[in-house]
């Protein structure tokens, strides 16, 4: 048993233990059951090749024959069968086994059809228990016509195998909706685009979209490639990739991301990587690996399962077998089939799988990417949480730390350099106009503006000839800076600009990184988890006191080395247990790969590179506490989801053997505690939903990413 | 006669019943349409649609009738009376709150055709409209006849509380037949609708999701809601009369019902 395995077409769960392989369309597809391939095939089949609706029509003519032969046999119990002459109660046999025959071999097929194949490779699977009880029920009841019996049991067998077909298309419908959310996701590779080629347009595969190629979309549209806007302006909700549900302004030269969502406007796209590069396609490769790689507990539970349907088997035979020698041959077949029937192995392979993948979908949704199902283990049990600083908690805005001037000149300084600072986008110009805008400052108006590239900006201010910008810029322009103003450069993202006029600097802004407003309340929810915090860095250890006390965080460690990293959090982990570390994923692999769980955070094209356990997009940094708490909502649900099953097959299956169950009662159960599963994971993931119960959400639920979830992407 | 009384009733409440299966199934039948090779071809096809039809109202009676029969076994202890009068006055009261329910009193929250389950059937039972197989109608008024629907749960009550299988099957099949001319119709009328005009088609689709609001283009909605209440009152009369059955005291069942 390998530690990957294939995913089900219709509902994106790994296939467990054996493969149905379809023609869907002229292609070949894998499902994990009969269910899904039907499901599957109502959706998705072809309009004109009627296979679909065909098996529909299948399901609704057997129900129909299944029905009458009820009808018949609930007529037989109730009269008393002796009041009937032995030439009409043999007629009637004689027409329920005509009944039943189509009904146990056309819509019983494919689950014979399973059981032959598993057979084939040496294994047994649901279906095998489901074909030996309906065909062993049938062969019995036939046998007993021609031997003069007066017992059948075609109502048995009929109503099994339709109430098995009915049961496993519903459960598979309710499946799909646990991986819903990760549709869009997942559906990237099949996505299609208009392509224009010498002014005409086709209809075309994004795996066959080279670079450099034009590609309209449409308002509404999910934009199926990366590139750059080359006509029209519209705005994009790019929340797939990053998590955020907000809509970025898009015109002619804006950079676009394939599965973001095009507003209002026709957009023309010039792509930039091949539509096989694309981020979209890639975190959707990632998905689909991340769902196909099998948890411990998924592992573990195949192999039981394995051996489950072998001795359910074994169990069937050994009760029948029983209650031959004790009592009627009718209670021991009854009893027999009971037992196969009851038996529900899928429940038990559904349990981690399935909460697993709700898990994946939801943290999808929220801009959070997870190597593996497993990592939700890992995240369920920590203990604590350790940042980098660099790049992980600061904002990537600028704020004004210090400023030092001549003597009684701030006010003019400030003034000036806010007046120089209007209207230019730079986030140093920024931090300085926010400062001087906190005093109550106001920029003045300036003449012959000019922004000297990598320089600085100068312009004239009433007449007097002002420049801003870096220490070198002072110099090239011969003035001299005092040497008060040549603060030290301290490690870390310290940035110095300066400001002069006739001849003389007169100010220095020294510009640190500010922190991320989302950390503090961020730090405060993981405190409030009971998790302990942790900041370590290679930055100075005053400006990494600085950051840690702002951000709330418990202790800290400054200028540190790679390696020195490394051992202060093993250290760490040895002193309270599993710890995650959070750092931007490229500069800190090493540090990452040594924490119990790596967690990266950074903007969507990094991302893309970085190698962590968890990854997460940087503007939705403050659903860390929220990830925890999915974790171990989704362990809780795993684990009621195997306790409910166990504890399900072992008293249905106690019953059964006891004899006390009849089969289609038994049939009806199975199909119900299947279902049982996918509530219970469904509703799970409800509540951790409910949680976060943010304006965003609520937002994105309206926006046009659900409803084209619906549409062909 | 006096055995062939309740069936009367019932039949002519399946009739009544019927001006709601129009709002509700009759979609269904226009949309299965005409059969290309003439009137007769139509009407069979109709036939075989409202034959799986009924046969699950068949199925669901025989099934409860079992079930109500399998009840007063249970209460072997007690006299006979007593279990089947406890089955009639919960039927009784069952098939009061539906017809109730047709004069708007006691609603339900949610609307019936909502729920999860009759999605994914009217999901089914669309794809299967448009299979030309002869065999699609018959599986189409099967799963047709399991879509929720107040009127079949009156009757199943009626049904269970007539203790055994065969006259839980006959309650059914009594209400389906009482059905069947409202719903051969229908067919019909789908039919002239669909030689006039291509569109009739897609005009019906979108009732099968959206039930009852837009049925309003079909009949005229005061006629309809008499014939709503014309539905109700005779379940309410099917239900007054069944838990009379169940409470009155014994003398007053001597005459007839």
């Amino acid at each position: 048993m390998t530690d990957h395995s294939i995913l089900c077409t219709h509902c994106q769960l790994p296939v467990r233990n054996y493969v149905q392989r379809r023609e869907v369309n002229g292609e070949l597809q894998d499902f994990c059951c009969y269910g899904c391939c039907l499901a599957y095939l109502v959706k998705h089949g072809s309009r004109e090749e009627p296979v679909a609706a065909w098996l529909l029509i299948r399901l609704g003519i057997g129900t129909f024959l299944a029905m009458n032969i009820m009808l018949f046999s609930l007529m037989l119990y109730s009269e008393s069968v002796s009041t009937l002459s032995t030439s009409l109660l043999q007629g009637i046999h004689i027409l329920l086994w005509i009944l039943a025959t189509p009904v146990v071999f056309f819509v019983g097929g494919p689950f014979i059809r399973g059981a032959w194949e598993a057979a084939k490779q040496g294994q047994a699977s649901a279906d095998t228990l489901v074909s030996v009880g309906t065909l062993g029920a049938y062969s019995y009841s036939v046998l007993q016509i021609l031997m003069g019996g007066d017992v059948v049991y075609f109502d048995t067998a009929t109503m099994v195998v339709v109430l098995f077909t009915v049961g496993r298309y519903l459960e598979a419908l309710a499946r799909v909706r646990t991986t819903r959310s990760l549709m869009p996701l997942l559906e990237a590779e099949r996505a299609t685009a208009t392509v224009i080629d010498h002014d005409h347009e086709r209809e075309q595969s994004i795996v066959a979209i080279a670079a450099n190629t034009l590609v309209r979309v449409a308002p509404g549209e999910r934009i199926p490639v990366d590139g750059v806007v080359v006509e029209g302006h519209s705005s994009c909700n790019e929340e797939i990739l990053t998590g955020q549900s907000t809509n970025i302004e898009k015109q002619t030269g804006s950079t676009v991301y394939a599965g973001s969502v095009n507003h209002h406007g026709q957009l023309l796209i010039r792509t930039t990587v091949s539509g096989q590069d694309t981020y979209w396609v890639r975190i959707s490769r990632q998905i689909k690996q991340t769902l196909a790689h099998k948890t411990l507990v998924g592992r573990l539970v195949d192999r039981v399962s394995a051996v489950f349907v072998f001795a359910v088997l074994i169990l069937g035979i050994g009760t029948a077998y029983y209650w031959s020698q004790n009592t009627s041959l009718e209670q021991a077949l009854l009893s027999g089939m009971a037992v196969l029937v009851v038996a529900c192995p899928c429940a038990l392979g559904l349990a981690a799988p399935l909460a697993t993948a709700i898990g994946l979908g939801q943290a999808a949704q929220h801009g959070i990417m997870l190597r593996e199902g497993g990592v939700f283990e890992y995240l369920a049990r920590l203990k604590g949480v350790a940042f980098d600083k660099t790049g992980t908690l600061t904002a990537h805005s600028l704020a004004v730390a210090k400023l030092v001037t001549v003597p009684h000149e701030k006010r003019v300084v400030l003034e000036r350099a806010a007046s120089l600072a209007q209207g230019f986008a730079h986030p140093k110009a920024v931090a300085i106009l926010q400062t001087a805008k906190q005093r109550a400052i106001l920029p003045l108006p300036v003449t012959e503006f000019q922004v000297h590239t990598g320089m600085g900006v100068s312009a004239k201010l009433a007449d007097m000839f002002v420049a801003m910008g870096s220490i070198d810029f002072m110099h090239s322009l011969g003035w001299s800076v005092p040497r008060t103003f040549n603060v030290s450069h301290e490690p870390g993202n310290h940035s110095i600009v300066y400001i002069g006029w006739q001849g003389l600097a007169h100010g220095a802004f020294e510009l640190t990184e500010a922190l991320d407003p989302q950390v503090p309340p961020m730090i405060e929810a993981l405190h409030a988890e009971g998790l302990r915090t942790y900041l370590i860095s290679g930055d100075d250890p005053v400006v990494v006191g600085q950051s840690a006390k702002q951000a709330g965080i418990q202790e800290w460690q400054g200028g540190l080395l790679p390696l020195q990293k490394v051992e202060t959090l093993e250290e760490w982990k040895r002193r309270y247990g599993p710890v995650a570390m959070v750092g931007d994923g490229i500069n800190d692999g090493p540090v990452l790969a040594k924490a119990s769980i790596g967690i990266a955070v950074g903007n969507a094209t990094d991302l893309a590179r970085a190698s962590a356990d968890v990854t997460l997009s940087e503007a939705v940094l403050e659903r860390l506490p929220w990830l925890l708490k999915l974790a171990r909502r989704v362990q809780k649900t795993v684990w009621t989801n195997l306790v409910w099953a166990l504890s399900y097959n072992l008293v249905a299956l106690s019953l059964a053997a006891a004899g006390l169950l009849l089969p289609v009662i038994a049939a009806a159960l199975m199909a119900g505690s299947s279902m049982v599963v996918v509530i219970n994971s469904l509703t799970a993931a409800r509540e951790v939903d409910d949680s976060r119960a943010t304006t965003m959400h609520r937002q994105a639920e309206v926006t046009p990413v659900h409803f084209l979830q619906h549409k062909k992407v | 006669m006096t055995y062939f009384t309740p069936y009367l009733l019932i039949f002519i409440a399946g009739v009544a019943g019927s001006l709601h299966c129009i709002g509700m199934c009759g979609g269904f039948a226009c949309a299965i349409g005409p059969d290309v090779r003439g009137p007769t071809a139509t009407l069979r096809r109709h036939l075989i649609y409202n034959l799986g039809r009924v046969t699950t109202y068949c199925f669901i009676g025989g099934l409860v009738g079992y079930l109500g029969m399998q009840f007063m076994h249970s209460l072997e202890g007690t006299p006979l009376v007593i279990a089947q009068r406890v089955l009639a006055t919960v039927a009784g009261a069952l098939m009061i709150f539906v017809g109730m329910q047709f004069f708007g009193f006691a609603k339900t929250k949610q609307h019936a055709l909502n729920g999860l389950g009759s999605q994914i059937l009217s999901q089914a039972l669309r794809d299967l409209l448009k299979h030309p197989s002869p065999l699609a109608p018959l599986a189409f008024g099967v799963l047709n006849g399991f879509l929720p629907c107040p009127l079949v749960y009156a009757f199943a009550a009626q049904a269970a509380a007539s203790g055994g299988t065969l006259p839980g099957i006959l309650t059914m099949a009594v209400f389906g037949l009482g059905t069947l001319a409202a719903m051969l119709a229908m067919g019909g009328v789908g039919a002239i609708f669909h030689i006039q005009t291509q569109t009739a088609q897609v005009q019906t689709v979108p009732m099968l999701q959206l039930g009852r609001e837009h049925n309003g283009n079909w009949l005229q909605a005061n006629w309809r809601l008499h014939g709503l209440h014309i539905c109700g009152a005779f379940i309410l009369l099917l239900g007054i009369i069944t838990i009379a059955r169940g409470a009155l005291p014994l003398a007053l069942h001597t005459h007839p019902l």
